[in-house]
């Protein structure tokens, strides 16, 4: 770290650690825990030292005196987006501000989001005011193998303490969008077969590099000749190794039907993203075992590969019992971006119901991503992520009324 | 003069297949109405004959022998009028083989019409019933400064002349755009607009040559010596402009851009509606003074473009409370036609008045397309153009059921096919599994 950089984040820590130090109390008159203590009427949820202390009906247990009282009507953990690009995909969609997608090969294993991750990007803020407390977000659609996603808290104010997870997931998609991208360059993958050929040959060449790597590695050290390490290749190793999930993006269902062939012929630990077909597949994505991050849900159809995007994907996935999570994706033009908690409105409406949805976008979706220690309950010990609002959460004249990100409070409505 | 004809003897046709369809009477009975032009209606009946409104009310009179609908715990409205629309242009898939709404020859296509592109067929325009919209401005795209003539349609009919909506011999506007769109088209290419310094100078040329061209045929028509002057369809176009009789529906998001579209037509003196109007919040008063109409857009973020980053979902509210007319459009496929309702519901949540909402997604959009007279309220004499829900009109877990125009049905969700344009999945409709809780 150079001087500077150490500089500021010594002030980033000073900053956040006085709003830390605050005591929280967020009182509603109905608490939406998605832990252990359910669903409370009058319920109150103390938040000291960045963390859930306690949790409960209001008046069971003492408030700590000076706690800052926050009200509403609803309260329930802060929201999950299990897949963006937030952050990385800026606000004014203009080369400056666009770092997701590397469009110089399709096979981008060793690119990180933390690498181009903008805390203080204008749509990160959007989606904090709306209740997104945690994004997994990473490289874009453009390429084949995109690179590693990171899962950060939303608010800026957290400075270092943003990131929760590096190398979260690694990206993969198939379908139209890295065809369009190379096809343009008369290079592969221009057709659905290169992409699987691509992607197999990513697995293969990486398996290769480690059995010569042991191989040749007492020999190396012995001759004292560099390792010669291939970021790229030790990067696919986590995945085939399981150490990092493989996010694949596949919408149209055969597209979904080569991620689940890849996954079973790398056993790879996976999750489906996108899946606009996978109402039409889920009995095989049941039989797979992979979770499904649905989304958007108000994705418009005018892509082939969308064309049977339907509202009710998550409610028949679940109903098959599918895992499921909420993303917004990637969007390219206007709207740049959405929130999460508008869009799986959409979904609640439309089969899945309030509370399902509620679950999906908060404990579901934590236990999906593997960060259920840290966020999506509100249960002691728990990030003190909560989400305020004047009505049910998802009908479109409520208010989100204020949002608390990392025991902050990073929003409120005046 | 062919025109004419062929209008009359289509207008003719159209009342004789709706007089035929609707020999009887129908009574809508129970419904909570909202007619747009007066209060709500509790437990009301519309009563609708030979495509048209003749009744409406608490205690609307049913005629003898008419047919009764029962829809009670029901709400009713007229249908959605939605001023600013590329489906029927710009079909699905997306594709390029289909993409005709940015004619990229040139910036200033008077000439065109959006009519020469509008495919019936499109699913687009079912997403668009599904979501309640009966009337469209559907347009050509903003690519150009002069985009070309729009197409105001009823989504209904076999054939773009069908869908046509014609009033004194007009049945569009035309499509005109400033700011980064005509920019980035042909700045890319090197060629002009590159700034909108480029735009201005276009839009006014071919203005000033539309007004010489005018004068020009005027001279001819008082003194008809030697050749008539070659004709000019374009200019032609123009010249319903500068006689009032075609709007200008003009693109425009920074608020300085909106101000100099506004001073063009000053400039000009044509009537114009200002169209998306994102920073419209920051002007809402000079608008109102102007007393130029606005038909906006309520998009899910601000941003995809430095004109759109100061998106804000209080627009609505702020021109409203301003005293500007305001309409709400999807610029669909910007926005999803299904979701037009929601559109309205964010700019209510976000400071507008339920009331003016419920208007800019009807009478307002109707008037700034000058059909207010024919649709975008129910009251007696006007269009039978309107839509069931199954309950509030801004509430998430609402369904649009039906779906009029004209008192013909042309979208109703209890039918398996309509069902899965509501929900997507039309063209799977026969494998598409079965939804529990995901009906009404």
């Amino acid at each position: 770290m150079s001087a500077p950089v150490r500089a500021l984040a010594t002030i980033a820590l000073l900053a956040a650690a006085p709003a830390s130090a605050e005591t929280l109390v967020v009182r509603a008159e109905t608490l939406y825990t998605m832990g252990t203590a359910g669903t409370i009427s009058d319920g109150a949820v103390v938040i000291r030292d960045g963390k859930v202390a306690a949790v409960g009906k209001a008046g069971s247990f003492p408030i700590p005196p000076g706690a800052r009282e926050i009200r509403g009507k609803v309260a329930a953990p802060g929201l999950i987006d299990a897949h963006t690009v937030l952050g990385l995909s800026g606000l004014f969609n203009d080369q400056a501000d666009q770092d997701a997608s590397e469009k110089t090969g399709p096979v981008q294993p060793d690119l990180r989001a933390q690498d181009g991750f903008n805390p203080e990007e204008g749509l990160l803020r959007f989606a904090l005011e709306h209740g997104t407390t945690t994004v997994l977000t990473g490289p874009g659609s453009a390429n084949l193998v995109g690179g590693q996603a990171a899962i950060y808290k939303t608010d800026a104010a957290l400075g270092d303490a943003m990131l929760v997870k590096a190398g979260a997931a690694m990206i993969y998609h198939l379908g139209e969008s890295s065809k369009a991208t190379y096809a343009e360059k008369r290079k592969a993958p221009t057709t659905r077969m290169a992409e699987a050929a691509l992607i197999r040959k990513s697995f293969q060449e990486a398996m290769t590099y480690e059995a010569k790597k042991k191989a040749n590695a007492a020999k190396r050290e012995k001759e004292r000749k560099p390792l010669e390490t291939d970021a790229a290749a030790e990067a696919v190793l986590k995945v085939l190794h399981g150490e990092m999930p493989a996010m694949i993006t596949a919408n149209r269902e055969s597209d979904i039907d080569t991620a689940l062939r890849l996954v079973r012929e790398f056993k790879l630990t996976a999750w489906l993203a996108g899946a606009a077909d996978g109402y039409l597949a889920r009995e095989r994505i049941k039989a797979s075992g992979l979770p499904v991050l649905v989304g958007p849900v108000m994705e418009r159809p005018g892509a082939l590969e969308m064309k049977n995007v339907s509202l009710e994907n998550a409610a028949l996935l679940v109903a098959a019992g599918v895992p499921v999570a909420f993303q917004t994706g990637e969007e390219g033009y206007v709207p740049k971006s959405r929130a999460i908690l508008w869009d799986a409105a959409i979904a609640a409406a439309n089969g899945l119901g309030a509370e399902r949805t509620l679950r999906a976008l908060t404990a579901d979706a934590a236990k999906i991503l593997g960060i259920a220690d840290r966020v999506g309950s509100l249960s002691p010990g728990k990030d003190g992520d909560v989400l305020v609002t004047d009505a049910d959460p998802f009908e479109y004249r409520t208010h989100v009324t204020a949002v608390l990100c990392g025991g902050r409070v990073s929003f409120e409505r005046r | 003069m062919f025109q004419r004809l062929a209008e009359s003897f289509l207008a003719a046709g159209a009342l004789c297949l709706a007089s035929a369809a609707h020999a009887r009477a129908v009574a809508y009975r129970g419904a909570t109405i909202y007619p747009i032009t007066g209060g709500v209606v509790e437990n009301g009946t519309l009563v609708v004959e030979g495509g048209r409104i003749v009744a409406v009310g608490a205690d609307a009179k049913v005629p003898a022998g008419a047919e009764v609908v029962d829809l009670s715990g029901k709400v009713v409205m007229p249908g959605i009028v939605d001023s600013h629309a590329h489906y029927g242009n710009v079909p699905i898939p997306m594709v390029p083989a289909n993409q005709d709404g940015n004619e990229g020859s040139g910036p200033i296509q008077p000439d065109l019409s959006a009519i020469d592109a509008i495919d019936p067929d499109d699913p687009g325009l079912a997403f668009a019933r599904a979501g309640g919209i009966t009337t469209a401005n559907i347009m050509p795209g903003s690519g150009n400064v002069m985009g070309g003539q729009t197409a105001y349609v009823k989504l209904r009919g076999r054939t773009v002349e069908e869908m046509l909506v014609r009033k004194d011999g007009i049945s569009g506007g035309m499509k005109m755009a400033n700011g980064e769109n005509p920019k980035r088209v042909y700045g890319s290419r090197g060629e002009a607009p590159v700034t909108r310094m480029a735009e201005m100078s276009l839009a006014r040329k071919i203005f000033v040559k539309a007004q010489e061209y005018r004068k020009m045929w005027e001279s001819y028509r008082a003194n008809p010596k030697g050749d008539a002057p070659a004709r000019d369809l374009g200019l032609e176009a123009i010249g319903e402009i500068l006689d009032g009789k075609r709007i200008v529906h003009h693109h425009t998001h920074r608020a300085d851009d909106a101000i100099r579209a506004m001073d063009l037509a000053r400039e000009f003196h044509f009537r114009i509606v200002l169209h998306h109007v994102t920073e419209g919040w920051k002007i809402a008063a000079e608008i109102a003074r102007r007393k130029v109409p606005c038909s906006i857009i309520v998009i899910d973020s601000p941003g995809g473009k430095h004109e759109a980053a100061d998106f804000k979902f209080e627009t609505g509210g702020i021109l409203e409370r301003a005293g500007a007319k305001v309409a709400i459009h999807t610029d669909y496929w910007i926005n999803d036609a299904r979701f037009i309702l929601r559109e309205a519901a964010l700019a209510v949540q976000h400071g507008m008045s339920e009331a003016e909402a419920l208007r800019a997604l009807t009478l307002n959009g109707a008037e700034m397309l000058d059909l207010g007279s024919r649709v975008g309220s129910l009251e007696p004499g006007k269009d039978a153009d309107f839509i069931v829900l199954s309950g509030h009109p801004f509430s998430v877990y609402t369904h649009v059921l039906q779906t009029y125009i004209e008192g013909e049905k042309v979208f109703d969700r209890s039918q398996p096919r309509d069902l899965r344009y509501s929900t997507g999945g039309f063209a799977v409709w026969n494998r598409y599994p079965s939804a529990k809780g995901g009906g009404q």
